[in-house]
């Protein structure tokens, strides 16, 4: 099998909670709590969870966009977390990402040719008069026309923004992209419009991405596989197909159960789940569903289930699920 | 109103805001007061007008004439010529305090803010917390006094303005570099691997021009006021005229039923005042990126 | 439903709201008629600015003044004539009458003060109780949206509580003078979708319970699906199609009601290749085109849909739609 573009093992993103009187660190958020995945070239892995739930900090974390407590990153062969400043500049070129907020993700004072020509500059991309023309190749393929280039972004509509946005990203021909809840900030006919763009990129240039968003229907048909995050870790990964058509953890069925159906026919569900997402001054013991799970048996609150795979039959199993049921 | 697609034509955050500064009445009027008065300091500084202000006359307090539109001071010198001295005097002291007070609390606000929670922030912090804790007049009066008989002393009531203005811009840039830092455009310039130095230089500091201008404004009115008080006070101009040497004479004028000292000055400084800080409020809206850019 | 039993709370006619914005003077409302019943739940969806929200402002009157301005047109609430209201009048229909949810619950409590106090507040404004008896009320309506242990939440700060819990208590705070009309504008679009689904229960269980007229103002046709009698979609500032949800659904006349429907992101048994999608975005409302709003970006639209703007007419299924070519 091929060695996959990125792997990451048992990443850990903590953040001190100071306090007292000496304001010295009293605990920690567990941002991201020891998350392993990996991705093959040319596919997407759709991380998937509710605000919190340490998703957006796992794609900074992978991207050193954000300081790390702990794990391994590696991209195209690269040890990600080891490298220097210098050589963290040029690894950039291999990986970058794209952000959800279409108004705070392009600099109000700059125009569109120099947005996109920023990454061109900053690695020296051929020789400078063909940098224009590369603005203008890479406008062209986010469907934009070649007129934007000396706007600025005020005058631009959010799914211009971020289409925007993804030709900054395409500049220095990537291998790896994160899209960070692309279009949850999009109305819903735009979204689609940006989805696909994102699809028809990723088969045209073979890039990976780690599409991030709290919306499992909005993920299902850009994805490859699938991941389930809930308080900093995850808690079931499958290939897309399977986890869409046999969901296995609980709080997998209730996401995929809240989702409102634009079919008012339908019987209507119950409400899946009650209470909230715990807060990190005072984690649940064990399982971190536990408390809202509604099959939680005694043992859920004693400790914690392993990622593990579902099938033992099927060798490997790709359905790893995180709970004490399987 | 959160309409996405109003756009009118392509245009910068800046001419944007040069085009809604051009339709506030109000505040292109004051502009254009504060021009004449700018315009007026220049020639003085050229020498062109009003330099026969310390020119003695044969008798004191003479009333207004063609030849003294203002009348004269006690020492027969035509009070109009002493008053648009003054002016000069002011927008010296005005563009020399706001220009390096500014520039001060910019340049050290945009590095406490990005270097936020660590020491280099702290420090800065420390040190604008200190400056805002001693009141103002008695700051200058010790600087002054400390710098009387150097060479310096002209220069003393410059250096104590400077050092206590610049803490208030510090301050309001802090707080937007610190913002700015946060937003997304930033880590998009860090996930490219631009260099700190050349983000700050690309894209923050070029957001936060709009608050040093409108800082730069406060602080001219701020160093003009304060000028006229400190030169009435003695602690100020010494060589030169200023509105602040006219009112201190007028104290004595007025008593004696003289009231020209008094009247040109005080209505010089009362006319620059309400049209700077019209200005000031009409630039703080027209660049306001918020109201701009919506 | 049955027009004849039951009397509107909320009847619209030709509402024209317009606002003086730099690129000129734009018409966010161009001409918007509705009716609410009572008892009944009335969804609105659109996309950003096609003037679902200045209409929910509109009813209440909280259209900001300038820029905006009601220039035409008439809102009735409950035979309260809302346009010509004077302001301290109308100060006493908000809460009472009529209330409004907003999508951001932590921007609309104030954080200085407990939501015990934000709630006897407004319970004092509306009826003459003691204080005592304003915040017995306020428990009562706590405990009604399902809050656990009221005593001790109706002292916490709103910061104090998660998104889930904030947006019940501002939904206490909308029902607690029991008016007739709850306006609930994105209620759960700032909310996660595990706790979307129990906000959305409680909203339909209290409006059902209280025989409310509620207004439901989303983007999200699925949240619509599940709560709502009847649909109105709006486009540009106008009504482009109006019919009972089930029908809208099962047979959407107008283009972009179908396309906004295809459009959805929703789980699917097989996975698509690409997505439907409606080409282009919505004009600028400072330079509309001439003719239907949406003939740009219209599959099926003939050369007299640019010419000339189609009227909102009756369908022979009881909606209406404004399209010269409906489905």
């Amino acid at each position: 099998m091929e060695l996959p573009l990125v792997q990451v093992k048992n990443l850990k993103t903590h953040y001190p909670i100071k306090g007292g009187l000496l304001n010295r660190p009293i605990g920690a958020v567990k941002a991201v709590n020891g998350v392993s995945l990996d991705i093959q070239a040319g596919q997407t892995f759709g991380l998937v969870g509710e605000s919190g739930c340490g998703k957006s900090t796992f794609g900074r974390s992978i991207l050193r966009l954000q300081h790390v407590t702990a794990g391994e990153v590696q991209i195209n062969g690269k040890d990600i977390l080891g490298l220097d400043r210098q050589e963290l500049v040029k690894a950039r070129a291999d990986m970058q990402i794209i952000f959800q907020d279409p108004y705070g993700s392009l600099n109000p004072r700059m125009t569109i040719r120099q947005i996109v020509r920023e990454p061109l500059d900053t690695h020296k991309v051929g020789e400078k008069a063909d940098r224009d023309a590369e603005v203008m190749r890479l406008l062209e393929i986010c469907g934009l026309r070649r007129s934007v280039a000396d706007r600025y972004p005020h005058e631009f509509s959010g799914g211009q923004r971020q289409r925007i946005g993804i030709a900054r990203a395409l500049a220095l021909k990537p291998k790896f992209i994160v899209a960070d809840e692309p279009v949850s900030a999009l109305d819903v006919s735009v979204q689609s419009q940006v989805l696909n763009l994102i699809s028809h990129l990723q088969k045209e240039f073979g890039i990976s991405f780690l599409f991030i968003s709290h919306d499992l229907a909005v993920v299902q048909h850009i994805s490859h596989e699938v991941g389930v995050m809930y308080f900093g870790e995850l808690v079931e990964r499958a290939p897309a197909e399977e986890l869409y058509a046999a969901p296995k953890h609980p709080y997998t069925q209730a996401l995929l159960k809240a989702i409102p159906q634009p079919d008012p026919g339908r019987e209507k569900e119950q409400v899946p789940l009650t209470g909230d997402i715990p807060s990190h001054n005072d984690p649940p013991k064990g399982c971190p569903f536990q408390p809202r799970c509604p099959v939680a048996k005694p043992e859920c609150a004693e400790s914690k289930p392993p990622l593990k795979p579902v099938d033992v039959e099927e060798t490997p199993s790709k359905h790893l699920v995180a709970c004490w049921l399987y | 109103m959160s309409e996405e697609n109003i756009s009118t034509g392509r245009d910068s955050l800046w001419s944007k805001s040069r085009r809604k500064l051009m339709r506030d009445r109000a505040g292109v009027a004051a502009m254009i007061v504060v021009g004449v008065y700018g315009l007026i300091a220049i020639l003085v500084y050229l020498g062109l007008i009003g330099e026969n202000w310390s020119t003695l006359g044969e008798e004191g307090f003479g009333g207004m004439s063609s030849e003294h539109w203002f009348g004269t001071n006690i020492n027969g010198q035509d009070i109009f010529s002493r008053a648009i001295q003054g002016i000069k005097t002011a927008f010296e002291v005005g563009l020399v305090v706001a220009v390096t007070a500014t520039a001060i609390g910019g340049i050290l606000g945009a590095i406490a803010g990005y270097f936020h929670r660590t020491i280099i922030d702290e420090v800065i912090m420390w040190l604008y917390g200190c400056i805002d804790a001693i009141p103002f007049y008695l700051f200058v009066a010790a600087v002054a006094f400390s710098l009387k008989g150097t060479e310096l002393q002209p220069w003393g009531m410059h250096i104590a303005m400077i050092a206590t203005f610049w803490s208030s811009t510090c301050r309001i840039v802090r707080g937007e570099v610190i913002k700015i830092r946060g937003l997304e455009y930033i880590q998009a310039a860090k996930a490219v691997g631009v260099g700190p130095l050349t983000i700050v230089r690309r894209h923050v500091m070029p957001n936060t021009t709009h608050i040093l201008l409108v800082q730069s404004t406060i602080a001219f009115v701020g160093a003009i006021k304060s000028e006229v008080i400190l030169t009435f006070l003695g602690l100020g101009v010494v060589d030169g005229v200023s509105w602040g040497t006219m009112l201190s004479e007028s104290t004595s004028d007025v008593l004696r039923g003289h009231f020209g000292n008094f009247l040109g000055a005080s209505g010089f400084l009362f006319v620059l005042v309400i049209a700077f800080n019209m200005f000031a409020d009409a630039l703080q809206d027209a660049l306001d990126p918020k109201k701009v850019s919506s | 439903m049955s027009e004849s039993t039951s009397k509107p709370v909320l009847s619209i006619q030709d509402l024209v709201v317009e606002f003086k914005t730099e690129a000129g003077l734009i018409r966010a409302l161009d001409g918007v008629s509705f009716d609410v019943q009572e008892g009944e739940a009335l969804g609105i969806v659109g996309e950003s600015g096609c003037g679902k929200s200045v209409t929910a402002l509109s009813i209440l009157k909280l259209i900001p003044s300038p820029p905006g301005r009601i220039a035409g047109g008439s809102i009735k609430l409950d035979d309260i004539d809302v346009v010509n209201q004077p302001d301290d009048e109308m100060r006493k229909v908000r809460g009472s009458l009529a209330s409004m949810i907003f999508q951001e619950p932590m921007t609309a409590l104030n954080p200085v003060f407990t939501i015990g106090n934000q709630m006897v507040e407004i319970i004092r404004v509306h009826q003459k109780v003691s204080k005592a008896e304003a915040k017995r009320q306020a428990i009562e309506m706590l405990r009604t949206v399902n809050i656990e242990s009221p005593e001790q939440r109706i002292d916490q700060y709103p910061h104090e509580l998660s998104g889930g819990m904030r947006q019940r208590v501002m939904i206490a705070m909308a029902l607690s003078c029991s008016p007739k009309l709850l306006i609930a504008d994105e209620p759960t679009t700032a909310l996660d979708v595990t706790v979307q689904a129990q906000v959305m229960e409680e909203i339909n269980r209290l409006q059902r319970e209280m025989n409310m007229g509620l207004i439901l103002i989303t983007h999200d046709l699925g949240v619509i699906a599940e709560s709502c009698t009847r649909v109105v979609v709006m486009y540009c500032g106008k009504i482009i199609e109006m019919a009972e949800t089930e029908e809208l659904f099962r047979n959407p006349r107008h283009p972009y009601t179908r396309g906004l429907l295809d459009s959805i992101p929703r789980i699917r048994e097989k996975k698509l290749e690409t997505l439907p999608i409606i080409e282009g975005m919505v004009p600028d409302l400072a330079n509309l085109p001439k003719g239907c709003r949406f003939a740009d970006r219209c599959p099926k639209a003939e050369d007299h849909c640019r010419e000339s703007e189609p009227p909102l007419e009756d369908t022979e299924s009881g909606g209406k739609v404004a399209c010269f070519i409906p489905n």
